[in-house]
């Protein structure tokens, strides 16, 4: 209390010492108003709104502020020092400095609302048509799903829209997304390494709502989730000017913490500390779980909107054609519409409109030329036009809320037996998905298996094992049908604890594995696949250390609402015997709730011409 | 060997560590830079999506332009800028929208243009042909054609 006191004292002589005038003033008037703002200043400046404005976090030192640009905090100090910030912010207004008064309207409003400030707000030209053009009349909470073909983008997204009071539709909204400044670095080896270390900086874009649909609906074929958001209009001004704040400034970009989810959390606190969401984000940030966080605080989300991708729509169309149209839409996409025009008066726009979508689809992919695209774009619109009749089939309005998808994290705890031996395994998986998880919310046939690992107790000989780390498995399985082509894949890293059938001796190996294939669907529930792939192994375990070799691949996967099988015969061909081998793998889950399950694995390997067997039952308890 | 393992762990590690990013492109508006952050990716499929910059303005079929974009990457100006800039970012699906007589776009501009929203759709959807005569159009023709539509 005492130093805080004598600082500020400091802060008021040095701006109120300037003119013989002033330091009269100070003199009268010590105990009328400064003296008191002072005090006030002391114990506000602990207050969570400032804290948060400020984007203070605790550390093991004392408050840290988030923000890395030098120009957020007025003071030298105050980064790490909130009531020298807070001192400082107040003897700005006191100011001429309007330029920089300017950067601040989030923290004025903090000023005001406590009596800091007596002066107004100064005029300020930009941001005036910052907010001229957003015309905010609320806030939506974006969340866009996985897209399996960009490493950054697996686990989703999160972006703000600010909502807007034009007139029309929310395509004249704004987002504003925050996201690392990587140009030109993309193809760089050290993309991932770079933005490990928070070499890029982070910064915020607005962008109007109909790039953002185009970008994730259109070109990426990516839903997008929009959580509307209850806020007062005080709340809501607040929310604008500290986007305002914060969108001059960089920080920077730590791909698995500090990143583009996290930083709306500490924006949400912000406009209404209590909220106290980045806290819950310290360790991991994973986009899907801030999207949770912000739902289950009470009140705070109103309604939920869902756009789907464009590939998701022009599925949902197919769907409800009937035979004759479908024949029709594959003969329109090659630009005949013979049969289009002999289909019934009504049956002709939905078969135009869905060949118009899936044209637009395939020049995104890049399967089309410019050229064609236009030609086939322009014929197809001509004969929707002149269709008598419009519209009948339903539009997708009705998606799996992420929200209600199983929590990221997982811990496991079974028993099994191995070639006869009991065993007991511990297992904890920090993210995220396999196939035989409860789909529920998750891209179909998307999996990010991170760092799963487990550890056994084998009761015949009491001992305990690391089993195995799966560093790292994604897969990719997409259903190819007459309209969408795209590529199944698994990459997988992980180290494992192998037995030699030989000498019986164990020891551990890293492997490696990329395969490729496809993948035919039956039905929603039933999906066969098929993938070749390269694999590696190594460890001092090994005769000659490592093999080398190229697998074939089977599968099944099955899934319904409480339940999902993936069935798999895998033939490996190696260059050293111990990896040859052929092997059979088959996992069931029954989900008892949202976030719990019962699996049963169960594995047979050939190899050295003996036999491994194991099954293994275990719960599973997602969090 | 075991240091090109090392290095192949720590590469996938890192990896997924940057899963969670999100690239924001620097060059602003429009979709051209957007359709690169594709490249990155494990499989590069937008890679053939090409930005074409030699046109003055968007041309019917191509999604991804910077012409006409607000620098600071917001919906502003008066009607027509507002229109045009529309037009620009939205064409294919207002041309979709137009054949139909319904939909999103014709309900922005009808906003827009503070209009009934039913009369815009009905003269859109019968002036279809006048709008989108072939083509080639792009999307200053288009703005210009909305307008005498809108206004007759």
């Amino acid at each position: 209390m005492n130093g805080h006191g004598w600082q500020f004292s400091r802060v008021c002589l040095y701006q109120n010492g300037q003119t013989l005038m002033k330091k009269i003033v100070l003199a009268v008037g010590f105990c009328f108003g400064l003296c008191r703002t002072a005090f006030a200043a002391d114990t506000l400046a602990d207050l969570p709104e400032w804290l948060a404005l400020g984007h203070y976090q605790k550390g093991w030192f004392g408050y840290e502020g988030t923000i890395g640009s030098d120009n957020f905090y007025v003071s030298p100090e105050g980064k790490n020092n909130p009531l020298k910030e807070l001192e400082a912010t107040v003897t700005l207004f006191q100011s001429d400095d309007v330029e920089k008064k300017c950067l601040f309207p989030a923290r004025y409003m903090f000023l005001k609302k406590h009596g800091l400030v007596s002066t107004p707000f100064p005029s300020c030209a930009e941001f005036e048509q910052f907010k001229e053009d957003l015309q905010p009349a609320g806030m939506t909470l974006l969340f866009t799903d996985a897209y399996m073909n960009n490493s950054s983008s697996l686990f989703g997204h999160t972006l703000l829209r600010v909502d807007t009071a034009r007139k029309g539709t929310q395509l004249l909204a704004h987002g504003i997304n925050y996201g690392a400044w990587t140009q030109g670095y993309e193809n760089s080896f050290l993309y991932a390494v770079y933005g490990l270390a928070g070499f890029y900086p982070g910064g915020y874009t607005v962008k109007p709502y109909y790039d953002i649909i185009n970008t994730y609906n259109n070109i990426e074929n990516r839903d997008i989730w929009e959580y509307n958001l209850n806020l007062t209009s005080e709340e809501l001004d607040l929310f604008v000017a500290h986007i305002w704040e914060v969108g001059q400034t960089t920080t920077p970009y730590y791909f698995f913490t500090q990143n583009c989810s996290y930083m709306l959390m500490e924006l949400f606190d912000a406009v209404r500390p209590e909220l106290n969401l980045a806290a819950g984000f310290k360790g991991q940030t994973i986009p899907l779980d801030t999207i949770k966080a912000v739902n289950a605080r009470e009140g705070l989300v109103k309604s939920v909107n869902y756009r789907p991708s464009r590939q998701r729509k022009i599925r949902y169309r197919i769907k409800q054609m009937n035979e004759r149209q479908y024949d029709a839409f594959l003969d329109a996409i090659t630009l005949d519409l013979t049969e289009t025009q002999n289909l019934p008066e009504d049956e002709k726009a939905d078969v135009l409109e869905t060949a118009y979508q899936y044209v637009q689809y395939q020049y995104v992919a890049g399967d089309l030329a410019l050229k064609d695209y236009r030609q086939k774009s322009f014929q197809l619109l001509r004969a929707r036009n002149q269709a008598a009749a419009g519209q009948k089939f339903d539009e997708l309005k009705e998606g799996q809320n992420p929200v209600l998808s199983h929590d990221s994290m997982m811990v496991s705890l079974g028993v099994g037996v191995q070639n006869g031996d009991v065993f007991e395994q511990l297992s904890f998986r920090p993210a995220y998905h396999l196939v035989t998880d409860r789909g529920y919310g998750f891209l179909s046939g998307a999996e990010i298996d991170f760092l799963d690992v487990s550890f056994r107790h084998y009761d015949k000989h009491d001992k305990y094992v690391l089993d195995k780390l799966n560093v790292l498995q994604l897969s990719s399985f997409s259903p190819i049908n007459a309209v969408f082509q795209a590529m199944s894949y698994r990459i997988g890293l992980d180290v494992s604890r192998q037995i030699n059938p030989k000498s019986e001796d164990e020891g551990y190996v890293l492997n490696g594995n990329v395969g490729g294939g496809g993948t035919f669907a039956l039905s929603d529930h039933f999906w066969f696949y098929g993938l070749s792939s390269v694999e590696a192994a190594y460890g001092g375990f090994l005769p000659n250390n490592q093999w080398f070799g190229a697998g074939l691949a089977a599968g099944m996967i099955v899934s319904f609402e409480k339940a999902a099988l993936q069935a798999e015969v895998k033939k490996v061909f190696a260059t050293d015997k111990i990896g040859s081998a052929l092997k059979w793998h088959l996992t069931a889950d029954y989900y008892f709730s949202r976030n719990q399950a019962l699996e049963t694995i169960f594995t047979y390997t050939q190899n050295y011409g003996k036999n491994q067997n194991e099954v293994l039952v275990r719960l599973k308890q997602y969090f | 060997m075991k240091k090109v393992l090392l290095a192949s762990l720590m590469l996938s590690a890192a990896v997924v560590f940057s899963a969670p990013a999100q690239a924001v492109d620097s060059t602003g508006c429009g979709l051209g830079s957007m359709a690169w952050r594709g490249q990155s990716g494990i499989i590069p499929q937008l890679a053939a999506v090409t930005t074409n910059g030699t046109f003055g303005t968007q041309t019917f079929g191509i999604t991804f332009g910077t012409s006409g974009c607000d620098p600071n990457g917001r919906v502003t100006g008066g009607t027509q800028k507002m229109v045009l800039a529309f037009l620009e970012n939205n064409l294919e699906q207002f041309a979709m929208d137009a054949a139909a007589g319904q939909g999103e776009t014709l309900t922005t501009l009808a906003g827009i243009m503070n209009m009934d929203e039913k009369t815009v759709a009905e003269k859109t959807y019968q002036n279809f042909a006048v709008l989108f005569p072939n083509e080639n159009v792009d999307a200053v023709d288009v703005t210009l054609k909305f307008y005498q539509i809108m206004k007759a």
